[in-house]
């Protein structure tokens, strides 16, 4: 038995190694979670379960009854080439890991946690058992999860007196600078919105806006420490409602002067509970504008009216298309072309003609909300509308491109319900022989899902002469959608997103169009490339 | 043995690419080409990254292009440097932190900017590597500040006999004017150049935020685009039937004009960034090789030989009066209906340093070669700048 000793401590090494290469791949889930245990978890799941490590391990441990220095170095090479072909965090994935000092500081105490859990378990086995290490590495491999978890509650009372400190300077930061603070939430529309309000803005005034969507206390605060200069006169602070209190805290940070509100809907439902809950939460934002301070609120939005009925003491600026209320700012004629959309904004005064390279009926409605706020704050209107000239559109947001005669709109992006509606109106208005759509649907709407599909593809069939439902996902919504529609006829189910394109090269001709919506392999992606890389095709699919 | 090269230590000359400008990706791509063309007989080349956050960093590493797929080069496996802007010994310091390196000065006997646009082109890091005394091939403070801005670049051509295209210019301080520059503009245009017109920023390269505007709406939405670059906006007439022409010099005693290219582009609209660059099709090398896998003819033989020796002349001539150094490359306009040539612009730090054209007829240079001398000259001029007097005379010592 003696001779299984030097081979052991390989493997532990090999073990340590994997381990270390394994908690990376973690730390980059719960990164991503904003480092909250709940979320980490409920990602997490069972995941440790499936880490083929543990079932080598165990597997080693078994065949060490039998050989014990085959399993051992089994075992060794194993873990070596496990830790090879998993995919570094920190480069691959939509989202990489960001080794940022609280990341490390995470890394660093979960490897100690890790090594001495490890030597714990190794301990408790009774003297001379040389199955230990294994026995101990597969225990290891489930837990490791919670190691994670377990390094980031220790850090936790160091993490929060970091952040609260980072808040005082980013407070005095902004008491410093003093820039006219105009918060924006909703529901859907804010990262838009908040672009176009800041394209506008900068034209007038320096304005600060970030780029993406940093919506939390913590983001914010990081935001105000790294970009805001004095000379900034105006910020623009996107404020994500994660659960009641949220909103009112951000703005504790970053009081605003002004508030904008987009639209308000079940969108994160499961959070609330309920609409009237999410209701409450974002009008925070309507209670911490100051009196007489703008709050504009998209009116086509009955849950964002009930804001703004409620927010007597703000002056209240309704925008809109299809609202009854008395609006300050309506749109009008909205037309869409290959180039973008032609539209009037009618306010008190004048009606102005604007035009715009983007697409689709929400994004105008955003961009009527930025035109709102940014007149209020005394932006001339004649330079908000050229400034609407110049906006760019965002590959796959609803962007039109013409490759080889055939028209597609890409919209891969989006995946709610109100954005495939969109990409099926512009599609419905631009010229083309034949109409096709390849979508897999919208997912994360619980209950509704099935439903809400199915009025989805009755919709895609009254404009498409053919509906590619990818995956099976909604293709009985969709088959359901079709039978109403009575086109059963029209509906092409494929297996996956490759299959869609095969029929499409097939199928289309000049002067055909395709719309492409939603990329449900791209919402699954977080679920592959944990602990194996992701193949060429399936990461060739995703493109 | 006299011609060749001495044994004992080879120079080491820093080629600084990268940076942080728009055109940070195409000045990699131009930096290795140059990293990779230096004499490593004669002299020890050594890559300089700086990153689009502007931090400096050196490392074996950065002679892969591969390195910079993706989120730029491995960081963890680069060194940090600074140059510091303190008048001494020409070197990089590595910035300290590294805790399995030890922090070794890197003594650099010569540098070579290959970075375009902001921030590299423009004088800024020209004026660092004067600060700290160090020598460096290609224009200085002066020729690149000059070369960077079109509008000043036009007038010290004007004034120096060269015809340019008329233009007008809108500074971003109107936006602070009210709105009265929305239907001002847009008359001043009409009145002087007519339509269509190209609106281009006044100090950015590469086609970057150049737009076309046949319109009032077009141009104010063009100037409105430029603005979100740059702090000028030049409108120029749009010649409909253009042809593009370049030519590049060398600066050296006197001053060397390569032949003309003239690049092969769509005939309704300038050459874009994605053209220059990106452009992918059955006679283009792949956007890997940047200025250098453009389509060219070189040379053109449907251009009389008085036009190119025109454009020739009038380039060596631009590129004096600016005080050029190094290798910039003039691009000109010809309007193909009147067969006028005008000067456009000059690039004080060309893509690829435009290398291509100096290893055509008559010059037979390899870029290896030109960059030799230009190296020896750029250390020649350090040398006699060191020499200047700088020791106050007594009238000016006011605190002894």
């Amino acid at each position: 038995m003696s001779s299984v000793w030097p081979w052991t401590i390989a493997s532990v090494v090999a073990c340590a190694y994997l381990v270390w290469r394994r908690l990376l791949a973690y730390l980059r889930y719960l990164q991503q979670e904003g480092y909250e245990a709940w979320r980490f978890l409920r990602w997490t799941h069972v995941r440790s379960l499936a880490d083929p490590a543990l079932w080598l391990s165990i597997a080693a441990a078994v065949l060490f009854l039998r050989a014990p220095v085959s399993a051992t170095v089994t075992f060794g090479l194993g873990a070596v080439l496990f830790g090879i072909a998993q995919p570094d965090p920190r480069r691959t994935g939509k989202i990489p890991l960001r080794l940022t000092w609280r990341a490390t500081r995470i890394l660093a105490v979960a490897a100690i946690l890790a090594a001495a859990s490890w030597a714990l378990l190794f301990r408790a086995a009774p003297p001379g058992a040389t199955l230990a290490p294994l026995v101990a590495s597969s225990v290891l491999f489930a837990g490791l999860p919670l190691v994670l978890i377990a390094a980031n509650a220790l850090l936790a009372p160091y993490e929060h007196r970091v952040q609260h400190r980072y808040e005082v300077e980013a407070a005095a930061r902004l008491q410093a600078v003093s820039p006219l603070v105009i918060g924006i939430t909703g529901s859907y529309g804010k990262s838009s919105t908040k672009a176009m309000l800041a394209h506008i803005l900068q034209f007038d005034a320096p304005t600060l806006a970030a780029s993406g969507s940093i919506n939390t206390l913590m983001g914010v605060t990081r935001h105000i420490r790294e970009e805001l200069v004095s000379g900034h006169k105006f910020m623009i602070v996107e404020m994500g409602a994660f659960r009641p209190g949220s909103i009112r805290r951000l703005c504790q940070l970053t009081p605003p002067r002004a508030g904008l509100i987009t639209a308000v809907g079940d969108m994160h439902l499961e959070r609330f509970g309920s609409l009237d809950n999410i209701v409450k939460a974002k009008s925070e934002l309507a209670q911490a504008t100051p009196p007489g301070g703008y709050l504009a609120v998209n009116a086509d939005s009955p849950a964002a009216l009930r804001i703004a009925q409620g927010a007597t003491h703000c002056r209240v600026l309704l925008y809109g298309q299809t609202s009854t209320e008395d609006l300050v700012t309506r749109i009008e004629q909205l037309r869409f072309s290959k180039e973008g959309t032609t539209f009037a904004l009618r306010t008190k005064e004048r009606v102005y003609s604007c035009f715009t390279p983007l697409l689709g009926r929400p994004i105008i409605l955003n961009l009527a909300g930025a035109f709102t706020m940014a007149t209020a704050l005394d932006v001339d209107p004649d330079l908000a509308v050229a400034a609407m000239r110049t906006l760019k559109p965002l590959t796959n947001r609803l962007e039109v491109v013409e490759e080889g005669g055939v028209t597609w709109v890409r919209d891969a992006y989006n995946s709610n319900q109100f954005g495939f509606r969109a990409a099926l109106e512009v599609a419905a208005a631009l010229p083309a022989g034949r109409r096709f759509i390849a979508t897999p649907g919208v997912i994360a709407l619980g209950r509704e899902q099935f439903e809400v599909n199915r009025t989805l593809a009755r919709e895609a069939a009254a404009v498409c002469d053919r509906t590619l439902v990818v995956s099976d996902t909604n293709k009985s919504a969709f088959q359901a959608g079709h039978k109403d529609a009575g086109r059963d006829d029209q509906l092409v189910p494929v297996f996956n997103r490759s299959a869609a394109f095969r029929w499409l090269r097939e199928n289309v001709k000049n002067g055909d169009l395709v719309i492409l919506e939603n990329d449900l392999p791209d919402l699954y992606e977080e679920s592959s490339g944990v602990f194996w890389k992701a193949s060429k095709r399936a990461a060739a699919e995703r493109r | 043995m006299i011609g060749e090269s001495t044994p004992g230590r080879r120079r080491t000359i820093g080629v600084i690419f990268g940076g942080r400008s728009l055109e940070h990706d195409v000045s990699v791509v131009s930096g290795l080409q140059i990293l990779h063309a230096i004499d490593p007989q004669q002299f020890s080349p050594l890559p300089v990254y700086i990153d689009q956050q502007g931090r400096w960093w050196v490392g074996d590493d950065l002679w892969q292009t591969s390195s910079f797929k993706g989120g730029g080069p491995d960081r963890a496996r680069l060194t940090e440097v600074i140059l510091a802007a303190s008048y001494g010994t020409s070197a990089l310091r590595p910035v300290e932190g590294g805790l399995a390196r030890s922090p070794r000065t890197l003594a650099v006997d010569a540098f070579v900017p290959v970075l375009h646009g902001t921030f590299g082109e423009d004088g800024c890091v020209q004026g660092l590597l004067e600060m700290s005394g160090c020598a460096y091939v290609g224009s200085g403070v002066l020729a690149s500040a000059v070369g960077m801005n079109k509008r000043v670049t036009k007038i010290v051509a004007l004034h120096a006999g060269v015809p340019v295209v008329p233009w007008l210019s809108c500074e971003r301080t109107v936006l602070e004017e009210g709105n009265a520059w929305l239907q001002d503009l847009p008359t001043r245009v009409h009145d002087r150049l007519g339509w269509p017109v190209i609106v281009k920023p006044c100090s950015l390269g590469s086609s970057a935020g150049v737009t076309t505007a046949r319109s009032p709406d077009e141009l104010v939405a063009g100037v409105l685009r430029v603005f979100e670059y740059d702090l000028e906006a030049l409108v120029e007439p749009f010649i409909t039937n253009r042809l593009e022409l370049n030519v590049a010099v060398a600066g050296l005693d006197p001053p060397v004009a390569s032949v003309t290219e003239m690049p092969v582009t769509t005939q309704t609209s300038p050459l874009s960034f994605s053209e220059k660059y990106k452009r992918q099709g059955r006679k283009s090398v792949g956007s890997s090789e940047g200025m250098a896998g453009a389509l060219r003819v070189l040379d053109p033989d449907s251009l009389s030989s008085e036009l190119r020796a025109r454009a020739q002349r009038y380039a060596t001539t631009v590129f004096q009066a600016i005080r050029g150094e190094g290798i910039s490359r003039i691009d000109f306009l010809i309007d193909a209906d009147d067969g006028e040539l005008y000067f456009n612009e000059i690039n004080t730090l060309p893509g690829s340093l435009a290398f291509y054209l100096w290893s055509a007829a008559p010059h037979y240079w390899t870029i290896t070669e030109l960059l030799a001398r230009l190296i020896e000259r750029a250390e020649r001029v350090q040398a006699v700048k060191r020499g200047l007097q700088r020791t106050p005379p007594a009238e000016l010592r006011l605190l002894t």
